[in-house]
């Protein structure tokens, strides 16, 4: 069988299923009529480049949906989305669905440029969202929206206003500041070497007041516009009373630029303008890092909000009509078409259907819903037409909680932020008190304010977060360094802390702890048969047991022919039926088999597939969701270091438990909704326990966000990824102990580190009190603790992660 | 070597510094940073297609607030 690509989107397909067409000597192949019209409408519009553009890359096939354009031009839809600009032109932030490359954001792009009515169009690159202006007397949101379709591609709103506007604002300016801080430590850097030279090589105090003096011009706006951040921070901190980071970094700079001031007009002492710059510089480009990871989970948050529909069909005494979400009240009635999300908890009252819950459970499995049943919001119907309930609002349905919990857990501040600052904080509070006493004691002894002042000031700048900040963050680096080579991405350094600390880890079970992927376990064959028929029939489907089988049947046959099959019928959560040359295929599980009057062996602890032909059994499969590879040794060394595991999963007991008791895990909660495995985290918060979560899906994305320490699969929802803390790019569960060695070895080095500093400090700042202290030996012991420092933190590179047993 | 030479050098190397930086602060300011891949692959949209359009878009703008004046009473 000759496979060969769609002309438009590139997937490829066998040659007879194709739909062909001749143009002048070329032959072309369209796996649909949605790709072939795209490709039509391109050529006639003189935008067929975009196939040079777009190379190799595949794209989703363009199907056509445009029922629900009308609910576009709805007044609660403008309201909610559409905004006016000065001159009076619409204005609209979508995100373009189904983008691959820069040839799709190219063509999208030039379609809507060449759309009349159109004045603006704007697509970002990185994250697939457009800003358009256009003209509402010529052109209707609908239109557009149905533009964007008509190429292939999906468009839906979204509320700029809500996250992305406050996170785009900070980063811009937290980069302007870094700038400016680079720009201002990089000069001062030449000034001071020779400034050192000079100190080392003999000046003359000429020369010296002009580089002080360019080193002043220069350090002054790194210290007052890039450094106003950790005064700001160290204002609310004296206004809570929270001595932290910021006050010692803010009184350390600040302090040391009024000295050097003072040794400037002096023209007395040594002048620290290039360590005030060098303080501000790094501590902020840390600070920007998180900043930039918030930004992203926005982008993904926007995602979730975008694809929830707004409006629903409220069928109020046999009358249908579009009603905004917001304005359904318990007891209405809706409708629900197949294919749509549900975005209001409610009961079905007519008719049934199976529905995809993955979002909110992660498993796979579609749910068979009839009347009586409760459906979610967040679940989504897959084959059938149904009436429902309203048994909620909107404000308190299942997905609106969701998406604000997500809300709170990017706003919130982590936890351990706090944390990390007692320690320097109780440090800088006493270098400041000690720095104070000193300045009395000595003006009262040697009555001379200047040399008070002197000592005072040396004795904070000796003891100026060189080595104390340092500490935390060189060993943390060199951490997330040897983690990244390994797969395992750390998104702050902070988190190396806290996950040293935990003693309890919860793993989700599909796609975790297992694959996710159902594979054959146990084939029975009871007749001989063509392996094709069934490959044909679950080629079919997209069912995860399907695709079990289809990979099995891969891996066992070498050659399968693709049939043609006639009448294909998929009976949703049982299985399928189809006629091949007169011949009645049924494949599914045992009550679909038992339907069509077949008895069939229906025990088993594993999901069961029966193919029968003719109303004849003639195999029987047995699937199983694999266990990761090394899940086993990862989970039993994890429990060595004295961390506790759990289990936490949405799917039953029974295989709960088989999956446990293969692993070793002891304590296993299934049947968990999402918020139900928040509130067991919070439980174990209450037991002052601190607590690492594994996960992988949307439906692990609030227990993430709630745990202290998450951590996403790295081929998870987007979702759960940017809650997340850690994420695993490998996927493997050996990764986990790893993680766990690496953070409690960098935790160590962090120990080790400020006991040094704390140390060094000890010594240092009794002489530098007593006046012992020049600036010489100021410099060179604040830079060799330095080094210390940094040479302990590097020998965390030496860490084995493999147990000599 | 003399002071005011000196002087000059630092003052002269820093004026170029600052003006670079000012240069970078600005586009920063305007957004052209804010799009990583556009400005990563600069070279695809650097051509006279993406000029026209531009300019057809600029055009599009102008029409529209002409057609849309209304002179102050």
């Amino acid at each position: 069988m000759i496979q060969v690509a769609c002309t438009h989107c590139n997937l490829t397909f066998s040659e007879e299923m194709m739909i062909t067409e001749k143009k002048s000597d070329t032959k072309l192949f369209f796996c649909c009529k949605g790709c072939q019209g795209v490709y039509h409408l391109l050529n006639a519009e003189g935008l067929d480049t975009f196939y040079d553009k777009l190379g190799d890359t595949k794209l989703h096939p363009a199907t056509q949906n445009s029922d629900d354009l009308e609910k576009f031009d709805l007044e609660g839809f403008k309201n909610k989305y559409i905004s006016t600009d000065e001159d009076g032109l619409c204005e609209i932030n979508l995100i373009i669905d189904g983008i691959h490359c820069s040839a799709c954001v190219w063509l999208n792009e030039k379609v809507l440029h060449k759309t009349e009515g159109v004045i603006e169009a704007n697509i970002n690159y990185t994250n697939n969202k457009a800003k358009i202006l256009w003209d509402s007397e010529v052109l209707k949101l609908s239109q557009i929206i149905e533009t964007i379709r008509s190429i292939g591609y999906n468009a839906y709103p979204y509320d700029p206003k809500l996250q992305e506007e406050r996170a785009i604002a900070t980063r811009k300016t937290y980069y302007t500041r870094i700038l400016v801080a680079v720009f201002g430590s990089m000069n001062i850097m030449w000034l001071a070497i020779a400034h050192y030279a000079g100190y080392f090589g003999g000046i003359q105090q000429s020369f010296k007041d002009i580089l002080n003096i360019a080193e002043f011009v220069l350090a002054t706006p790194v210290l007052f516009y890039s450094g106003w951040i950790f005064f700001r921070g160290a204002y609310y901190g004296y206004k809570n009373n929270i001595v932290n980071m910021d006050t010692l970094v803010a009184s350390g700079a600040l302090f040391a630029y009024i000295y050097s001031i003072y040794a400037m007009i002096s023209q007395s002492g040594e002048v620290y303008f290039d360590s005030v710059v060098m303080i501000v510089t790094f501590v902020l480009v840390g600070k920007y890092l998180e900043v930039l990871s918030k930004k992203h989970a926005v982008d993904t948050l926007d995602g979730i909000m975008g694809s929830t529909p707004t409006e629903v069909t409220l069928i109020d005494t046999g009358v249908k009509s579009l009603v905004s979400v917001e304005n359904v009240v318990i007891g209405d009635v809706m409708e629900l078409k197949p294919g749509e999300k549900v975005v209001i908890d409610g009961e079905v009252i007519w008719g049934q259907g199976s529905f995809d819950e993955s979002s909110l459970t992660g498993e796979n499995e579609p749910v068979y819903k009839q009347q009586g049943d409760t459906v979610l919001s967040g679940s989504i119907c897959l084959d059938s037409l149904l009436h429902y309930r309203a048994i909620k609002d909107a404000s308190s349905s299942m997905l609106t909680s969701i998406v604000n919990l997500l809300e709170e857990s990017i706003t919130k501040k982590p936890r351990i932020e706090q944390l990390a600052n007692t320690v320097s904080g109780y440090f800088s509070t006493i270098i400041l008190l000690i720095a104070l006493f000193t300045f009395i004691g000595w003006y009262f002894w040697v009555g001379s304010f200047e040399q008070a002042l002197i000592v005072a000031i040396s004795v904070i700048v000796i003891a100026c977060p060189c080595a104390l900040g340092l500490a935390t963050p060189m060993a943390t680096l060199v951490g997330i360094s040897i983690a990244a080579k390994r797969g395992i991405l750390f998104k702050e350094a902070s988190f190396l802390e806290t996950m040293a600390k935990s003693d309890i880890l919860a793993l989700d079970k599909t796609g975790t702890i297992t694959e996710g992927k159902p594979s054959v376990v146990k084939a029975k064959l009871f007749e001989a048969f063509d392996p094709s028929l069934l490959y044909a029939l679950v080629n079919t489907s997209n069912h995860p047991i399907s695709k079990g089988l289809v990979r099995y049947l891969d891996s066992k046959y070498d050659t399968l022919d693709t049939l043609l099959l006639d009448d294909i019928t998929s009976i949703e959560a049982k299985g399928l039926t189809a006629t091949y040359k007169g011949k009645a295929l049924i494949g599914g599980n045992a009550s679909l088999l038992q339907t069509s009057g077949l008895s069939v062996d229906a025990h088993s602890e594993n999901s069961l597939f029966f193919f029968s032909i003719n109303d004849t059994i003639v195999a029987r499969f047995e699937l199983s969701d694999t266990i990761r590879e090394g899940a086993k040794e990862a989970i039993q060394n994890i429990q060595k270091l004295g961390v506790k595991v759990v289990m936490l999963t949405g799917d039953h007991e029974q295989s709960a438990l088989n999956v446990a008791s293969k692993v070793g895990i002891e304590e296993v909660h299934a049947k968990l909704l999402p918020q139900d495995k928040a509130a067991l985290i919070d439980q174990f918060h209450q037991e002052k326990h601190v607590l690492v979560m594994v996960g992988d899906g949307i439906n692990d994305a609030i227990a993430l966000a709630s745990s202290d320490i998450a951590i996403a699969m790295g081929n998870g929802a987007d979702v759960a990824i940017s809650v997340s803390d850690i994420v695993l790019l490998d996927e493997k569960p050996a990764s986990i102990y790893e993680s766990y060695k690496l953070s409690r070895r960098t935790f160590g080095a962090v120990k080790e580190n400020l006991g040094f500093s704390l140390l060094y400090n000890v010594i240092a700042v009794p002489l530098a009190v007593m006046g012992f202290v020049n600036p010489l030996v100021a410099a060179l012991s604040m830079s060799l603790s330095s080094l210390v420092v940094v040479g302990n933190s590097l020998r965390i590179k030496h860490l084995k992660f493999k147990d000599k047993v | 070597m003399s002071e005011s030479i000196v002087v000059l050098m630092i003052g002269i190397s820093t004026l170029l510094g600052a003006i670079g930086l000012f240069a970078l602060i600005w586009a920063v300011r305007t957004g052209q940073f804010d799009d990583q891949s556009k400005f990563i692959d600069a070279v695809h949209h650097d051509n006279e297609e993406d000029l026209q359009d531009a300019a057809m878009m600029q055009a599009k703008k102008k029409a529209y607030k002409e057609k849309n004046y209304k002179p102050a009473d």
